[in-house]
């Protein structure tokens, strides 16, 4: 071997294994962002009985303002996080939960339906976003714990081809039409918000909380 | 092989890689910034149908600090970390978005539609703004989705040629001038509205009297 082929070999190394850690971290860490998100979501009814208990209205706002930003960021994040699964090539080389893709479809479906209507207090969209977020923690968590972490373990020929059914790099050709489908529907959704905010976002002059306008 | 010969084997693949690795990584990660940004600046409704529910202003006007703080400073940090792409040698040497370099232009403009007019009022300025960033953010993962991390799917690879900056070096070059000279345009035009012409040096809001706020 000549030091250039040496070289390029370490330097192959540091790139690809650097890519699979940071992968690997985020596949590892998305598991937990779900279950926080759904934590959160569900936890509405809790956040709200606590609201009523404060002697003070600007208890109650703080309260409330950390645990609106607190859910809605972690939906951010977890949804930022999740591009990865639009990636063909990570999708097709990566042993990830088959319906990764689909659930992230799920999470910005949440997100447009908390942009375009008013989830905290309409009951059907305030549904609609439980419904997306249960099915899209189903979609991740199920092939994670039966597919994904189940490939090593000898439980017999019906369990290993669930395990290889649910995980991406075992049944490519799902795999990929799932990531194509997703990448097609998120788009969709990306230009019905951006089509949403075009038509008429509010002005901050023209808003009003119960006492005076904010800024002013 | 010597020992000298595997020391400098090392030494430059730790420099070559680690320079490799925070090239791609930056590549990597800004796909995950440009989608925080469109998520934070199309979630302007929603952000302020909560401020009405607040029964304060002191509340109301926390929410949307935070907002503004947020959304604008991760525009800035991907601003600011899209300007690799303006480097000739990175682009012709590691796999990069072909039109990545016109992505962080636009980015650019919208932050100059940002700093110079009142994009948060003014309907027509933020529709200007939207548009940009939803531009941009197209430059951007069309080519890191089809391209970039589609290099194994066999039927998009003519695709993921052209839309490379490392096997598309006639179209890479001058996209990376038409960005560099763009990015001297605006610079050049914050620059003379804000310091030499002085229009829009902006006048410092009192704070509301007291009295008045209560």
């Amino acid at each position: 071997m000549t030091p250039d082929q040496l070289t390029q070999a370490i330097v192959n190394a540091i790139v690809d294994g650097g890519e699979g850690f940071l992968e690997g971290t985020v596949a590892a860490a998305l598991p937990l962002l779900w279950l926080l998100i759904v934590a959160l979501h569900l936890a509405r009814p809790y956040m709200l009985r606590t609201t009523r208990k404060f002697s003070l209205r600007l208890g109650a706002d703080i309260w409330w303002v950390l645990y609106v930003g607190l859910r809605d960021v972690t939906i951010v994040l977890t949804a930022v996080m999740s591009v990865m699964f639009l990636y063909p090539d990570v999708v097709i080389g990566n042993s990830l939960p088959i319906g990764g893709s689909l659930a992230t479809v799920a999470l910005f479906g949440a997100l447009l339906v908390k942009l375009v209507s008013d989830a905290d207090n309409d009951p059907r969209a305030f549904k609609l976003v439980s419904n997306l977020i249960g099915v899209g923690s189903a979609l991740y968590l199920v092939p994670t714990v039966l597919g994904v972490q189940l490939t090593a373990v000898d439980w017999g020929p019906f369990w290993s081809g669930v395990a290889k059914t649910l995980a991406t790099d075992t049944d490519q050709g799902v795999a990929l039409a799932l990531c194509l489908f997703s990448i097609a529907a998120i788009a969709i959704m990306g230009l019905a918000a951006v089509y949403y905010n075009l038509r008429a976002p509010a002005k901050t002059d023209a808003l009003r909380v119960r006492q005076g306008s904010v800024g002013a | 092989m010597s020992p000298d010969d595997l020391t400098n084997a090392l030494v430059n693949a730790i420099i070559a890689g680690g320079r490799q690795w925070v090239v791609s990584t930056i590549a990597a990660l800004l796909p995950s910034m440009w989608v925080m940004t469109i998520i934070l600046h199309l979630a302007r409704p929603a952000v302020f149908r909560t401020i009405r529910k607040l029964s304060l202003r002191f509340g109301a006007d926390i929410w949307w600090l935070g907002y503004v703080l947020v959304r604008d400073g991760v525009i800035l940090i991907t601003f600011a970390l899209s300007v690799i792409f303006l480097f000739p040698n990175l682009a012709l040497t590691i796999d990069l978005p072909l039109t990545a370099p016109i992505a962080g232009l636009l980015l650019f403009a919208s932050l100059y539609v940002k700093l110079l007019y009142d994009s948060d009022d003014d309907l027509r300025t933020y529709r200007v703004a939207t548009l940009l960033l939803a531009v941009g953010a197209g430059f951007y993962l069309i080519p890191q989705i089809f391209a970039i991390e589609s290099a194994d799917v066999e039927w998009l690879s003519p695709v993921a040629s052209f839309l490379t900056s490392t096997s598309n070096t006639a179209w890479e070059a001058p996209i990376v001038i038409i960005a560099m000279i763009g990015y001297g345009l605006i610079g050049g035009l914050i620059f003379q509205q804000v310091v030499v012409r002085g229009s829009r040096f902006g006048e410092k809001v009192e704070a509301v009297d007291t009295a008045t706020a209560a």
